[in-house]
């Protein structure tokens, strides 16, 4: 079998499997180690981290609004005013803070700030991560008895905690954007200190702080008073700015993280967004199916049905009304059309039949899936193994993923095997069809397999494509048992 | 033999093109003679090739003229420019955007060559379809068939002749379909059944001696059946043949 083979040879390749094999495994290890290398040192320049670190960046200005900032500066106000010689926070102040800050949440919500304030963030995230999270679900109605509609709204309750857990965020993000930021002062140092500090000899010179993440933030984490200390300077700006764009890549991820939990329509809210668009795919799937049905009996069967009538016709006005015969030479063949006509349609409606149910399904999905293998023109290895019957719709689903996607196979691979797997496991269907052939099947171009993928999708089935340029090709559809 | 010489002499207005037309060879399967028989020039359009073919040869063999023979409706409109036929038909749905390509290919013929009559043939009826080819040629020269009426060779003839010299050819499916939907219900309930026999064939676009062939009967008795449908319901009577089909055509749809 083609995929454990290929599966075998790269297990063989693998570093420490016998002395004549080291060789290549060791080049691996060292184009890995190159792979790394790259990465590591081109991370600073990549747009990605740029476009994280201007993530970052954008966020500093809105930590102001924050509730928590507001719940401090009002409890420090508090304080202030009421306790001017209380040297601590009393309760009495905390709890003041605390109803002033969940006023001011209750604001934003209601006034629809805060779900104008969290869509700034989706925006961001969209055009600086690419994170797309749909939109957020309509506020609710107004209603005349219980709360206000304003402080029903979950969404913007929601969006309120994200504002409030941006606050450490954001403070992450600081530290983050500090990477940078001294990274690149700290290299500039050789510079400056050549240029400035060529005080005359036996001058005093007051060392000067240099800032890392590590620490001694008041006085920096260590102080440089010579040329050669803004080398080490020089080398922790080096350092810095390797690790920055993981420092922000790490605050984006939690952000991120953040954003989809809070920021996006809610689990039971994406479900039911989920739900309605495979249900318009499987209305748009039924339409194009039946609109197919038509055009193939509207030029196929019926024309070949109106041609034989019209044949007989002409036949019948050949052989007269009674008695002799006028013209039966021409009579013959027009009957024999017909006949070929006849012959055609009754062809023609049988493929079509075949196409709208295939009879073989009737006995199972492994007897319909030999009877598709048994037909193609590549040969097939099947492997069929279903324990337990999935329902009818879930069968039919399967064979014509299953005969698509050997028509494509056929069609497009050049493959000289076809490997067709169906497992039944506990509550899926696992199908696979894997060819030998030249790879490069993408979703995007054909509409034949994003097309599958739709159909797939109505059942909450899903499927996968695995295709490099220059094959093996394998697609992979896991289906429910029921649906 | 008759048929080189006035292809000869039609070469001006209609030339044959490529192996889609049949060369009439026998001697013996002279046209039918006779009034109704005079020949038309024809061109027609239809996708599928086996039933263009057999178009083809029906009408040829019954001594018309097929000039061009195409497959959508461009070159349907162009054909009829070029050779100026008696006749064209159509199928309405025809590539490349199978839906009614040939229907607005033959209300274009209709608006820009008068003296070409128009029979559209079609795997289904739809009243509207009709109703469109009517309006867009509101003095007749229009036909609509379903397409297994050609299998009543004779009754297609006729058809085809009728819409050549100008006059109508509805199918009677259009026309029961017209008689269902009217909102002259009340009225046409005072016609006897053989009343709303005789108005149906009228809506067909048949002649009175059409009608009485149809219903074996003399065409005394029909003209007497027209005068007291024309009288129940109060439709000018007298007319030729084509503007009382038309008549009640529009009482029909009105």
């Amino acid at each position: 079998m083609v995929a454990t083979g290929q599966a075998t040879a790269a297990n063989a390749g693998s570093p420490g499997s016998g002395s004549g094999q080291g060789q290549p495994g060791g080049s691996g290890l060292a184009a890995g180690a190159g792979r790394v290398l790259r990465a590591v040192l081109g991370a600073p320049l990549r747009a990605r981290s740029r476009r994280e670190l201007l993530f970052c960046l954008a966020g500093l200005p809105f930590l102001a609004p924050i509730p928590v900032l507001a719940f401090f500066a009002v409890a420090a106000f508090v304080w202030d005013v009421i306790h001017p010689h209380t040297p601590n926070l009393a309760w009495p102040d905390m709890l003041a803070g605390g109803i002033a800050a969940v006023s001011l949440a209750a604001v934003l919500v209601g006034t629809g700030a805060a779900r104008g304030l969290g869509g700034l963030w989706r925006k961001l995230a969209a055009r600086l991560l690419g994170m797309h999270v749909a939109p957020l679900p309509p506020r609710p109605a107004r209603s005349a008895a219980g709360w206000p509609a304003a402080l029903r709204d979950g969404p913007g309750w929601r969006a309120i905690g994200y504002l409030m857990l941006k606050l450490p965020v954001g403070l992450l993000a600081v530290y983050a954007v500090f990477f940078w930021v001294f990274g690149l002062v700290n290299l500039s140092f050789p510079v400056w200190w050549l240029s400035f500090r060529n005080a005359p000899a036996g001058g005093h010179l007051n060392p000067v702080p240099v800032f890392t993440p590590l620490g001694y933030w008041g006085q920096g984490t260590f102080r440089v008073a010579t040329f050669g200390g803004t080398l080490a300077a020089f080398a922790a700006g080096v350092l810095m700015l390797l690790a920055a764009p993981w420092a922000t890549r790490a605050v984006v991820s939690l952000d991120r993280w953040l954003i989809g939990g809070l920021l996006g329509p809610g689990r039971l809210a994406q479900r039911v967004h989920d739900l309605e668009q495979s249900r318009a795919l499987a209305v748009d799937d039924s339409a194009a199916v039946l609109r197919r049905l038509e055009r193939n009996l509207h030029d196929g069967a019926q024309i070949r049905l109106a041609t034989l009538a019209m044949n007989l016709g002409m036949a019948k006005e050949k052989l007269g009304a009674a008695g002799d015969v006028p013209d039966a030479d021409a009579a013959r063949e027009l009957v024999d059309a017909a006949l070929r006509d006849a012959k055609d349609a009754i062809g023609e409606l049988r493929v079509l039949a075949r196409g709208i149910h295939p009879p073989a399904l009737d006995s199972g999905l492994s007897d319909a899936l030999a009877t598709l293998a048994a037909g193609s023109p590549i040969p097939v290895e099947l492997d069929v193994s279903m324990p337990v019957r999935p329902t009818p719709a879930i069968e039919t689903i399967a064979y014509f993923c299953a005969a698509e996607l050997l028509a494509n196979a056929v069609k497009h691979s050049l493959a000289s095997r076809i490997t067709l797997r169906a497992a039944g496991h506990a509550a899926t269907l696992q199908l696979s069809v894997s060819d030998d052939g030249t790879g490069g099947a993408d979703p995007a171009r054909g509409s034949g397999l994003s097309g599958l993928r739709q159909r797939v999708a109505v059942v909450d089935g899903s499927l996968t494509i695995a295709s490099p340029p220059g094959g093996p090709t394998q697609v992979t559809v896991d289906l429910p048992l029921r649906a | 033999m008759t048929n080189p010489p006035r292809q000869r002499a039609a070469v001006p207005r209609c030339t044959e093109e490529g192996g889609s037309l049949r060369p009439s060879d026998e001697g013996n399967a002279a046209p039918p003679s006779g009034p109704e028989a005079q020949s038309c020039t024809v061109v027609l359009a239809e996708d599928a090739a086996l039933f263009r073919a057999g178009l083809v040869r029906l009408i040829e063999d019954h001594g018309h003229r097929v000039c061009a023979a195409v497959a959508d409706g461009d070159a349907l409109v162009a054909a009829v420019a070029e050779h100026h036929p008696d006749v064209a038909v159509a199928d309405i749905r025809m590539p490349p955007t199978h839906t009614d390509e040939g229907l607005r290919a033959a209300v274009t013929v209709r608006a820009e060559h008068p003296g070409t009559g128009v029979l559209v043939l079609s795997q289904y009826i739809e009243t509207k379809y009709a109703a469109r080819l009517l309006a867009g040629s509101p003095s007749g020269g229009v036909g609509y068939l379903l397409k297994e009426r050609v299998a009543d060779v004779a009754e297609f003839l006729d058809a085809l002749r009728r819409v050549a010299a100008g006059g109508t050819a509805l199918d009677p499916e259009v026309v029961s379909q017209l008689l269902r939907a009217s909102r002259r219900a009340d009225d046409l309930d005072t016609l006897t059944e053989r009343e709303r026999g005789v108005l149906a064939l009228m809506a067909e676009g048949r002649s009175n001696t059409g009608i009485a062939s149809a219903l074996v009967v003399s065409p005394g008795t029909v003209e007497k059946h027209v005068a007291s449908i024309f009288g129940k319901l109060g439709l000018p009577s007298g007319e030729g043949d084509n503007r009382r089909v038309l008549a009640v055509l529009r009482y029909l749809g009105s």
